[in-house]
């Protein structure tokens, strides 16, 4: 069998006019047998690609069955080259196999290249820290990516390289211009057939070089061994990489058997898995069609239609319509401009018809008047769209459920999946009493674990509702097992192929869609709390791009005031804090710069923001020789001193810098009866007193001079006046106890002549009758509206 | 009418800058006779089809504007950055569509529409310049009125506007600051436009437009405000915003390139600011503008001021003029920091804080070489 030549097609993974090209090649040639590139152990997935109620888009996803999980995702798309293949095998009855690698090798691969990155990133570590974090399995794993040179057709650089050549701006325009539009008989087959020829010119990584050697090499021994199974080399079809298709001859060498041994393995398991386009428009480096899955889909109806043609029009009309759904509305003429500016944009390329950028463009411009925002939305739904894919009831058995098992096995919570609610209470302080890491960190591990699922839904473990918050390392669950929440992971393998990732994942969309301060702060904490140090960064960074558009003291303030609870955590939840210590120093100044502007408001939004200003005030205190304390306090001062603030925060900014004993007791006195003048409407003057006694009590009792100001302002008033500002006063010293209440009287009394053993005496005896009619015409008494 | 065009020896007002204009006393010269070599050569070498009433075809004009080898020469850039956009404007053009170029202050805009209309018709001076005072005759016709009342509505009498000429010609005329006018004056662009024929009522004659007759207008982003353009003079528009130069070396290139010119041309005794300081300060421009500093890791506010890269000059030439007349003749941070304060904080309140609160996050973080700006800029804001 040493010069066999079979039929090879190149294709381009999800290329819709190479499924086109491919069907109609199948049908001339009447192959005995279709090899397709894919997982050699997958073979016993190929019934299920065809089985009533298997709707594309599908992936099969193979994953290690041990620590660490490595996995391995090959998207199908109802377009796709190789689903093609494989109904067009199955309604011809012939035999079809899977020719690549099997999985267990690729792992393996995978494995030998994660440690290979892994030492990299530690050898840059001590030259540059962001490149080393860059290269990161971790951060690749982030991305939904776990090693994007695993992917059947690795890197871009090749890719990328040719398309320079050929002035296109991007390998994707080059090919859609090249290949996607081109329906001449066999110029697909034989253009991509020299297109590879070229690919494999051009120097290569070396070790990405070789593995596609081991591939092909792999692929030559399996296509040898159908052969010797009987088949003639002319009835076989190949179903290829572009990048394979002339290396698979009898000319070059196959696979021998100590090669095969000699190559790395790692246990794994393989499953199908409904997959959808959104994912798809998610991953790189995969090939065709990723990019723009529902584009591609509409360029597959129209080659089945015959009317290629009228894709410009149609995808156009797509975009219009969306925006016409969402109330923007757009004319047909403007569709009909569009379609003629992307022909012309084409025939500048001399191009057939105009590719996927050449429709964005022509979008942007006639349809989005020039602004892209405009109709970014309508372009996404119209490139990527919602598709989602299906696969009968069964098929299913994905990483995720394993690693599922797994953590509960490795956290001992196994007891725990059963039908019965049970209560689970964790410390999640290091247990000294144990030996290992691990068991010492079980609680908190479990903590993670427990909270990755509550931010994924599935209901198998909620958080208890407790009374208080006020420690930071215990919590209470309760979990139950229920088959909603096997639904549930299943279906959160969309998202990622462990509960990691998944988890990881669901940040990173939660984060898109999330417009206000509170969520973001929120988010931060909950990614701490999975224990998702990437993810609560991200949180960090979308927090800081929320806060700094705004100008609201309040979310501003209480943002701040959360991350440094949060950096209190990083005590017990073994996390360092140092990456949200730079964004609380930002929100602080934030909040000190808004807090003057803030301060112009009502009395019902002032109680609001006297919280905001406890909070910035405490952030202050906790974090001094961080944040730039002297700027609060030059902006509290300024506050103090203002007129036209809103008293009540006026007073409580005074109240604040008192405290820190910054205001010596003259500036008091001074301050006070300034602001207690006669002129001064009774209510201003009031509730700046109001503020003002907010805090420090007793710093307020000690100080005689501020009493004797108190009490010579009241003596000033008249009658009205006096009644008038009884109301401010009393709501004043409302909060203030009893024996605070005797001591102030104590004090006034003093002042006015009475004696302290008189005041005590006046106070303890129950009221005449006379005074209560009196209190009594209080109520009544006309406020002005106030 | 406000600006004639200098090639047609029977309009009035052309004489002063035509028939006697040397390029010693004209102060610039338009772009078809700047480069006229480039274009004479690029129409010699061009071999592709050119669309009816062009002088050289798409891809020939794609290359005078982006630059490049043709033939033997290597043609100048024009406009660098985004050759897609100028891709987008060519074939707008051959669809005989009319353009609408839309940008900041300082984007380039009437420099690409000029250089368009010099590569497409080696003519780009049929221009009208919007001004809220523009009226609907400055866009059709007006009449010569002595002719008029002495002979009646002619032909001899009718003064046609660029927009006219260009119809009867079949070439390119622009629009300058199209929502500087009126509304209702821009409204006379739409049948204009759609029926591409200009009626002549008092004449009782319709003048129909020659192929290749298309319209470029320019529009300031920041004035859309001012005299929005109807949704219906909208849609005969294809339109193109301009972004920013994209690149800080982009920027910094084209403020050093014109600061250099200014110091010339204004004779400000001082030396031309260090690179770092136009590094500095281009920096701030781009990353207020942007709303975030520029290795995309914090967002920051964006104050209300357009911080064009116009602007950034105007910074470092008053820098100079500071320093030249009142210090040392070294531009100093102090120097910059009082231009930079007029920049960035128009509204005294609001761009104060946003200002305030970019320093104290941004600057006061950055190191010891920005230390001086920072503490010149953080004293004159307070």
């Amino acid at each position: 069998v040493s010069t066999w030549r079979i039929h090879v097609f190149g294709v381009r993974h999800l290329s819709p006019t190479g499924a086109w090209h491919l069907c109609r090649f199948l049908d001339r040639v009447q192959p005995k047998a279709v090899l397709i590139e894919g997982l050699a152990d997958a073979d016993e997935l190929i019934p299920h690609f065809t089985r009533k109620g298997t709707k594309p888009p599908i992936a099969i996803l193979a994953y290690t069955d041990a620590m660490p999980v490595r996995t391995l995702v090959y998207p199908l798309a109802g377009y796709s080259p190789e689903y093609r293949a494989l109904k067009w095998a199955h309604e011809n009855e012939v035999q079809v196999e899977f020719i690549d690698l099997p999985s267990d090798i690729f792992l393996g691969l995978q494995d030998l290249e994660v440690e290979r990155l892994e030492r990299r990133a530690k050898d840059d570590e001590t030259d540059g820290e962001d490149d080393g974090k860059e290269a990161e399995p971790e951060s690749a794993a982030d991305s939904g990516e776990p090693a994007e040179s695993w992917r059947p057709e690795p890197g871009r650089s090749i890719y990328e390289r040719i398309a320079r050549r050929s002035d296109e701006p991007d390998y994707d325009t080059y090919w859609e211009r090249r290949f996607e539009h081109n329906l001449a008989d066999d110029s697909y087959r034989l253009a991509s057939f020299e297109l590879g020829r070229a690919l494999r010119d051009e120097s290569d990584p070396p070790l990405r070089r070789a593995e596609n050697l081991v591939r092909e090499a792999y692929m030559r021994r399996r296509i040898e061994e159908v052969i010797a199974g009987g088949v003639k080399s002319e009835e076989i079809v190949a179903i290829v990489g572009a990048f394979h298709a002339p290396v698979l001859t009898g000319e070059f060498p196959a696979m021998t058997d100590e090669e095969l041994a000699s190559l790395p393995r790692r246990s794994s398991k393989l499953t199908l898995m409904p997959y959808s386009y959104f994912k798809l428009s998610t991953q790189s480096g995969y090939g065709a069609g990723n990019h723009a899955p529902a584009y591609f889909e509409l360029l597959w109806e129209t080659l089945q239609a015959g009317d290629l043609h009228e894709l410009p029009l149609r995808y156009l009309s797509n975009v219009v319509r969306f925006l016409r759904d969402k109330g923007t509305h757009r004319s047909t003429a403007e569709v009909i401009e569009g379609v003629r500016l992307a022909r012309t944009l084409s025939a500048l390329h001399e191009g057939l018809a105009p590719t996927l950028r050449d429709l964005r463009d022509a979008a942007v411009t006639l349809i989005g008047h020039g602004e892209l925002s405009t109709i970014s939305e309508a372009l996404s739904h119209a490139d990527v769209g919602t598709a989602i894919g299906e696969l009968p009831k069964g098929v299913s058995r994905t990483s995720i459920q394993s690693d599922f098992e797994r953590e509960l096995e490795r956290l001992k919570l196994e007891k725990y999946r059963s039908t019965v609610k049970q209560e689970l209470t964790l410390d999640l302080r290091e247990n000294r009493r144990v030996k290992s890491e691990e068991a010492a960190f079980l609680d908190l591990h479990r903590s993670s674990f427990l909270h990755r699922l509550r931010v994924l839904d599935i209901g198998f473990a909620k958080p208890a509702p407790t009374g208080q918050q006020t420690t930071t390392w215990a919590e209470k669950w309760f979990l139950q097992w229920s088959p909603e929440s096997e639904i549930s992971l299943v279906e959160a393998v969309l998202l990622g192929e462990t509960l990691e990732l998944a988890a990881g994942f669901k940040f990173k969309t939660r984060l898109e869609g999330c417009t206000n301060i509170a969520e973001a702060a929120d988010l931060v904490q909950d990614a701490c709390q999975c224990g998702l140090m990437q993810s609560m960064d991200h949180a960090r960074q979308r927090l800081q791009e929320l806060a700094a558009g705004s100008t609201e003291l309040k979310a501003i303030a209480h943002a701040a005031f959360q991350l440094s609870q949060t950096a209190r955590y990083g005590d017990v939840r073994k996390f360092d804090p140092a990456p949200l210590l730079p964004l609380m120093e930002e929100l602080f100044v934030q909040g000190a710069l808004a807090l003057h502007g803030a301060a112009g408001c009502d009395n019902p939004t002032a109680q609001a923001l006297l919280v905001s200003m406890d909070e910035m005030n405490r952030v202050s205190l906790e974090h001094h020789d961080r944040v730039e304390e002297k700027l609060w306090l030059d902006r509290l001062k300024r506050l103090a001193d203002a007129d036209d603030r809103n008293p009540l925060l006026s007073g409580y900014a005074c109240g604040l810098l008192l405290e820190r004993g910054l205001i010596p007791n003259e500036d008091l006195v001074r301050e006070v009866s300034r602001r207690l003048s006669p002129g001064i409407p009774a209510d201003l003057g009031a509730g700046w007193f109001e503020g003002l006694a907010k805090r420090n009590r007793y710093s307020l009792l000690a100080r005689q001079p501020l009493w004797a100001a108190l009490a010579d302002y009241i003596r000033s008033l008249d009658d009205d006046q006096f009644k008038r500002a009884l109301v401010f006063l009393r709501r004043a010293f409302g909060c203030f106890s009893p024996q605070e209440k005797r001591h102030i009287c104590e004090n006034l009394g003093e002042f006015w002549g009475v004696g302290r053993e008189e005041t005590s005496e006046a106070l303890e005896q129950p009221l005449t009758e006379k005074e209560e009619q009196t209190l009594k015409d209080l109520n009544t008494f006309d406020f002005d509206n106030l | 009418m406000t600006q004639m065009a200098k090639k047609k020896p029977d309009d009035e007002i052309s004489t002063a800058v035509s028939s006697n204009g040397t390029a010693q006393d004209i102060l610039r010269a338009p772009a078809e006779v700047l480069y006229a070599e480039e274009i004479e050569h690029l129409c010699k070498e061009d071999k592709h089809h050119r669309p009816p009433g062009w002088k050289m075809s798409p891809r020939a004009v794609l290359s005078y504007i982006c630059g490049g080898k043709v033939g033997a020469r290597e043609i100048t850039p024009k406009y660098i950055g985004y050759q897609r956009l100028v891709e987008i404007a060519i074939s707008t053009l051959v669809t005989d569509r009319a353009l609408l170029l839309i940008g900041e202050p300082g984007t380039a805009k009437s420099w690409l529409s000029e250089h368009l209309a010099a590569a497409i018709n080696g003519d780009s001076t049929k221009v009208v310049q919007g001004t809220a005072g523009t009226t609907e005759e400055h866009i059709r016709y007006t009449w010569n009125y002595a002719l008029l009342i002495a002979h009646g509505p002619s032909r001899e009498a009718l003064i046609r506007s660029p927009i006219f000429r260009a119809m009867e010609s079949g070439s390119l005329a622009r629009f300058e600051e199209i929502t500087r006018c009126a509304a209702e004056v821009q409204d006379a662009l739409i049948s204009l436009l759609s029926e591409k024929r200009i009626s002549v009522p008092e004449l009782m004659t319709e003048v129909p437009a020659a192929k290749g007759f298309s319209i470029i207008a320019t529009a300031n982003t920041r004035d859309r405000g001012v005299n929005d353009m109807s949704a219906a003079l909208k849609r005969r528009f294809n339109m193109i915003v301009l972004p920013t130069p994209a690149t800080l070396e982009t920027e910094v290139g084209i403020v050093r390139k014109r600061v250099r010119e200014l110091a010339t041309h204004l004779e400000l005794r001082a030396a031309v600011p260090a690179d770092d300081a136009i590094e500095q300060v281009v920096t701030i421009f781009r990353e207020l503008r942007s709303g975030q500093t520029l290795d995309g890791k914090n967002k920051i506010k964006v104050p209300s001021g357009v911080l064009s890269t116009a602007e950034a000059i105007s910074v470092l030439a008053g820098g100079m003029a500071l320093a030249g007349n009142f210090g040392t003749g070294q531009v100093t941070a102090n120097d910059l920091a009082a231009g930079m304060q007029g920049a960035v904080v128009k509204d005294e309140e609001k761009d104060k804080i946003v200002w305030q609160e970019y320093l104290a996050n941004v600057l006061k973080k950055r190191g010891a070489e920005w230390r001086p700006l920072y503490t010149a800029c953080a004293e004159h804001n307070t």
